[in-house]
């Protein structure tokens, strides 16, 4: 007889569970958009845009057509039949942009895709391009936000009023009054220049379409394939069941993959209109000059305090550089109203009046980028803070303890009209000081030897949104919701299904830890199959730090309706009362008694044993559930840099890094560390080195990775991770999203630690990237002063 | 980014290669770190690619009886790796890990590097600093060139398309001395701002022979002659090296690039300088 009081029920979640998508990534079995090989595949390359704003004349394919293996050329007028894309948005002062899949008269940024080339191999499709000859008309433009702002600007959409495509404004008490009568204030001028997301696998797209049962099956390297299917089937005029997307293995997005593109819409296009799988996979140039953008803005800001450092009023002018269009789904409002919806950040301020607007520029369309709008907003208030601290002659520790939400202060509601519920502000803060040494460090700063400089940066962010808010400011779309359905087959396997997508996330194992502890079995026995329409009716993606929160959620819920089916099952067959029939290590028994089977034999009795059960007891042991937490959670963290500048070279040397952060119930440490690790790198990158350049006519000239710096692991500083658990929040698993936390106060935590090392020369450090160079211009320009 | 259509040859022998070369449009190719990236632009676009990787006899490194020859298939790592070379010019395993990434490393050329003259690249600065030869292979025979010879403007040597690099020699120097290797890069890897590159002989406690070679400063890699001429014979000192630093930065003409100011790099020089010239020295008294 076996001792049922044996199995145990250890807990999954929480454990530092290794990941189960590792044995296929790290050995080179992972399936990547590219790797999947169609028989009479034909190959997509794009002639793009060499102006930023110019009128096309006239199109000589003539040559190209003669290149062997081309199939088929196309041009705007190719597609007439496909509307243009427009991001729709319920929100006053916002025009939707019309952009067409192929660019139609005008171009409106160098790396606009023209014309379509369809060719036997990718080689022969980018010969005919370097053939075909496109004159243009340069046009005038305003390069700049700046410059497009202006009232006599030339416009880029010439259909719309002016170039400032939105604008939004949130107010809470007369913050210009309050700032004109407040003892103390200060201003700045922060500017965070355009970065783009470089991740290893660049964008891809292979369309197959079966004319027999005229479906389409589209494999995307993306991070929305739901929202790409939706989206497509209206463009393409087709039923949501006749489209298929799969994501399979994504090689990283950082929100690059997380927008509808005109390529996707092409390849789909062009596999049913030639019969014929179609693929396009984006070189690096390409990534770099026409895959979305990200930052691009400017934040002139005011913040007023009393004697004693307690913020009194803040007021603040946004400007984003948008690029060309306004990007579908989430319009170009995403980023400039974040900065502004979170630039009061997790401090209480009684006064804010904070000012958005979108410019458009002919540059390529910015879109989400890990951190959104955040990193912008923290680096500008966080920057104040210092400033506060130093007008004051506080430690830059003790102006924020005075001023961040405590416990006593949630809900919280700040400026914009955003609610932060309970998360650590203040245990967080005071865990990062614990981290380090600052004593220390201010001795070896005073020795001089060294500038040595040590910053601080205080964020909350608000992560797994529910239906209440939108992700995007008046975005038509519900963002709030997330289903999942699991199943038990019929050889006892069991496969969990979710219309989220993970492109990096580790969601293969922490969902699976989740259904396993759930369920009773081991996290190895569940499989996860994510990024597929197929798999759910209903599912946007992953982004906005949403999937444990969300996806983790619908997972509970699915799986709890689930054990129930398995308890009425397993009481039915031993004879017992539901709630006797425990589950834990793949066994499903009753204590104390010598009822015991595992899933797999509940699935033969239920499936395939038809005297085992009566009739209306084999219920099909499969639920779907749809988890939607109605409001967000608030995550919330700070950060500490340390750096050392060589005072002769100016080399910039990151030594040290302190994230302390709440992100509720950690999932799994290692996959959140790795969040940590990975966000903290961007940080570092738009901190120190990432920054993409236009010259005066809009031409791109930092298009290579020798001329667009990403930072290597040689420059990772070492980084010591403390999580803060305070109260949990009101969502199943009492988790927060952390996905995009590293990057929004890494930026701002650098930025004030280099503020810090420099402050002996009077220097502001209000745009990034800051690099040796700049701080050398910096100097000099001080010390012609 | 795919390169245009190319013809494509792989002699195994020298006397192949220049037959190979005797072409209209050829190109080299062996590591490829350099005119690959070139090519999947277009930016090059090449009718021919002569590809020398078989030729065993380039990837030698041989002492003689004067120095040490470096065949031009010899790859960064392998330099780095090689006892004989540090032996004799410990400033070579001392600059390798400033040469990009571990990859490139492996397969990138030492001919590659001399013949693509990026006035930043590590090994035209070595070959200036320690005084070496190009030897080069035509058509026409054998010939050798110095390195102020070979190298003419940035990315612009003296080697005709029909010519290949097939290796260097530097000779040994006169007497002991101390060398030492500096660059400041924004990232380890990158191309340097300015690197900089020390060869210090000290006799009788003054200084022998001094060289100074920099790079990133110039449409070329240079040596600083005016410092190295105002401290030979002076005695071998901090003091000395840094009353002389003013000369460094005599006639260097930098340019500006997206990366780095003039005036950045300028700044650099005599900072730089100072540090590989006073470990050198510090070698040198050893």
């Amino acid at each position: 007889m076996t001792d049922a009081t044996a199995y145990t029920r250890p807990k999954y979640v929480g454990q530092p569970v290794q990941r189960l998508e590792d044995p296929r990534l790290l050995t080179g079995r992972g399936r990547y958009t590219a790797d999947i090989q169609l028989p009479r595949t034909v190959h997509l390359a794009f002639l793009r845009s060499n102006q930023a704003y110019a009128r096309i004349n006239k199109i000589d394919m003539e040559d190209a057509r003669a290149v062997p293996g081309v199939i088929g050329i196309y041009a705007a007028a190719d597609f007439g039949h496909i509307p243009d894309i427009e991001a729709p948005s319920k929100m006053e002062n916002y025009r939707a942009t019309a952009c067409p899949v192929l660019a139609r008269d005008l171009v409106r940024y160098v790396g606009e895709p023209v014309v379509a080339i369809v060719a036997t191999s990718r080689y022969l499709a980018e010969d005919a391009a370097a053939l075909i000859d496109i004159d243009y008309k340069p046009l005038d433009a305003a390069i700049t936000a700046r410059d497009a702002l202006a009232e006599n600007a030339p416009k880029l959409h010439p259909e719309l009023p002016s170039n400032i495509i939105l604008e939004r404004v949130f107010a809470t008490g007369d913050a210009p009054a309050d700032i004109a009568n407040a003892p103390h204030r200060v201003s700045g001028r922060f500017n965070l220049t355009r970065k783009t997301s470089v991740s290893t696998e660049p964008r891809a797209y292979l369309a197959d379409y079966d004319a027999g049962k005229d479906e389409l099956t589209l494999y995307d390297a993306t991070n929305i394939p739901g929202i790409v299917r939706d989206e497509l089937a209206r463009l393409l005029n087709l039923d949501g069941n006749q489209i298929r997307v799969i994501a399979p293995d994504v090689g990283g997005s950082f929100g690059g993959k997380g927008s509808l593109y005109p390529e996707e819409v092409i390849v789909a296009d062009l596999a049913r209109r030639l019969d014929r799988p179609v693929k396009y996979v984006a070189d690096r140039l390409e990534e770099i000059t026409a895959s979305s953008q990200a930052f691009g803005e400017e934040v002139e800001a005011t913040l007023a305090f009393n004697a004693d450092g307690r913020f009194l009023a803040l007021e603040a002018e946004i400007i984003g550089d948008i690029g060309a269009y306004s990007i579908y789904p989430w319009t170009a409002a995403l980023e400039p109203v974040q900065v502004a919806s979170f630039l009061p950040g997790p401090y209480k301020t009684p006064a804010y009046r904070g000012r958005a607007r979108g410019i458009c520029t002919p540059k390529p369309p910015t879109g989400p980028y890990r951190g959104v709008g955040r990193p912008m907003a923290v680096f500008a208030m966080e920057r104040l803070v210092d400033l506060a601290a130093a007008e004051l002659g506080l430690c830059p520790v003790e102006i924020r303890r005075r001023n961040l939400a405590g416990a006593d202060d949630f809900p919280h509601r700040i400026g914009s009209g955003l609610i932060w519920n309970r998360s650590g502000f203040q245990e967080c803060l005071t865990a990062a000081e614990e981290a380090i040494d600052l004593p220390a460090l201010q001795a070896e700063k005073a020795a001089g030897d060294k500038w040595i400089g040590v910053g601080f940066a205080s964020y909350a962010e608000l992560t797994g949104i529910g239906s209440r808010i939108a992700v995007a400011p008046g975005m038509p779309m519900n963002t709030g919701a997330e289903t999942a359905s699991v199943r038990i087959d019929a050889t006892g396997a069991i496969t969990a299904k979710f219309g989220i997508s993970s492109h990096g996330q580790s969601l293969e194992t922490t969902l699976a830890q989740i259904v396993a502890e759930e369920l009773g079995v081991k996290p190895e026995d569940v499989r996860v199959v994510h990024g597929d329409t197929a798999a759910s009716p209903n599912g946007t993606g992953t982004y906005a730090s949403r999937s444990a929160v969300l996806g983790g959620g619908a997972a509970i819920k699915t799986t709890r309706a689930l054990l129930k089916k398995v308890r009425r099952a397993a009481a039915c067959l031993f004879d017992v009362d539901p709630d006797q029939v425990e589950t834990g290590d793949g066994r499903i028994f009753v204590r104390g008694t010598n009822h015991s089977i595992d899933f797999k034999e509940l699935a033969r009795v239920v499936y395939a044993d038809t005297t085992a059960l009566p009739m209306d007891r084999r219920e099909t042991l499969e639920a779907q559930e749809t988890y939607d937490p109605f409001l967000g959670t608030t995550s919330s963290s700070t950060h500490v840099a340390v750096v050392e500048i060589d005072p002769e070279t100016l080399a910039i040397k990151l030594r040290d890094f302190v994230v302390a952060e709440d992100c509720g119930k950690l999932i799994n440490p290692l996959v959140v560390d790795g969040q940590v690790h990975g966000g903290v790198a961007q940080g570092v990158g738009a901190a120190l080195l990432e920054e993409l350049k236009f010259d005066e006519t809009g031409q791109p000239i930092t298009a290579t990775l020798a001329d667009y710096l990403v930072p290597t692991s040689a420059e990772m500083p070492p980084m010591h991770i403390r999580h803060v658990e305070t109260e949990l929040p009101d969502n199943p698993g009492g988790f927060r999203g952390m996905g995009e936390g590293g990057t929004i106060g890494a930026t701002a935590a650098i930025a004030n630690a280099i503020a810090d090392a420099v402050s002996h020369l009077g220097l502001e450090i209000n745009s990034l990237p800051i690099t040796p160079n700049k701080l050398h211009a910096l100097i000099a320009a001080g010390a012609t002063q | 980014m795919k390169p245009a259509p190319f013809e494509y040859v792989r002699p195994e022998t020298l006397a192949e290669a220049v037959t190979a070369l005797d072409h209209e449009d050829a190109k080299i190719i062996a590591g490829g770190q350099s005119l690959l990236p070139m090519m999947n632009f277009r930016l090059a676009q090449p009718e021919r690619l002569v590809d020398i990787n078989r030729i065993v006899e380039l990837g030698q490194i041989e002492k003689t009886e004067s120095g040490i020859r470096i065949g031009a298939l010899v790859r960064h790592a392998e330099a780095a790796r090689s006892d004989l070379l540090a032996d004799h010019f410990p400033i070579i395993r001392e600059a390798m890990p400033h040469v990009a990434h571990v990859a490139i490393r492996n397969r990138g050329t030492i001919a590659g590097s001399l013949c693509h003259a990026d006035p930043a690249a590590e090994w035209p600065l070595l070959v200036t600093l320690l005084e070496g030869e190009i030897e080069i292979l035509g058509g026409n025979g054998p010939r050798k060139a110095k390195p102020a010879e070979f190298f003419l403007a940035p990315l612009v040597t003296d080697i005709e398309e029909t010519e290949l690099v097939t290796g260097i020699y530097l000779p040994l120097p006169d007497a002991p001395c101390g060398m030492a290797f500096d660059e400041v890069a924004q990232r380890a890897g990158d191309f340097a701002v300015v690197a900089a590159g020390a060869l210090v002989c000290v006799k009788g406690g003054q200084f022998a022979e001094v060289r100074l070679g920099l790079g990133g400063v110039f449409d070329t890699s240079v040596r600083g002659s005016a410092l190295e001429k105002a401290l030979t014979g002076k005695p071998a000192t901090t003091e000395a090296i840094d009353s002389a630093l003013p000369l460094a930065v005599e006639d260097l003409e930098p340019n500006d690039d997206l990366h780095a100011s003039a005036a950045y790099r300028l700044s650099l020089v005599p900072v730089l300088a100072r540090r590989v010239l006073t470990r050198a020295m510090k070698v040198a008294a050893t």
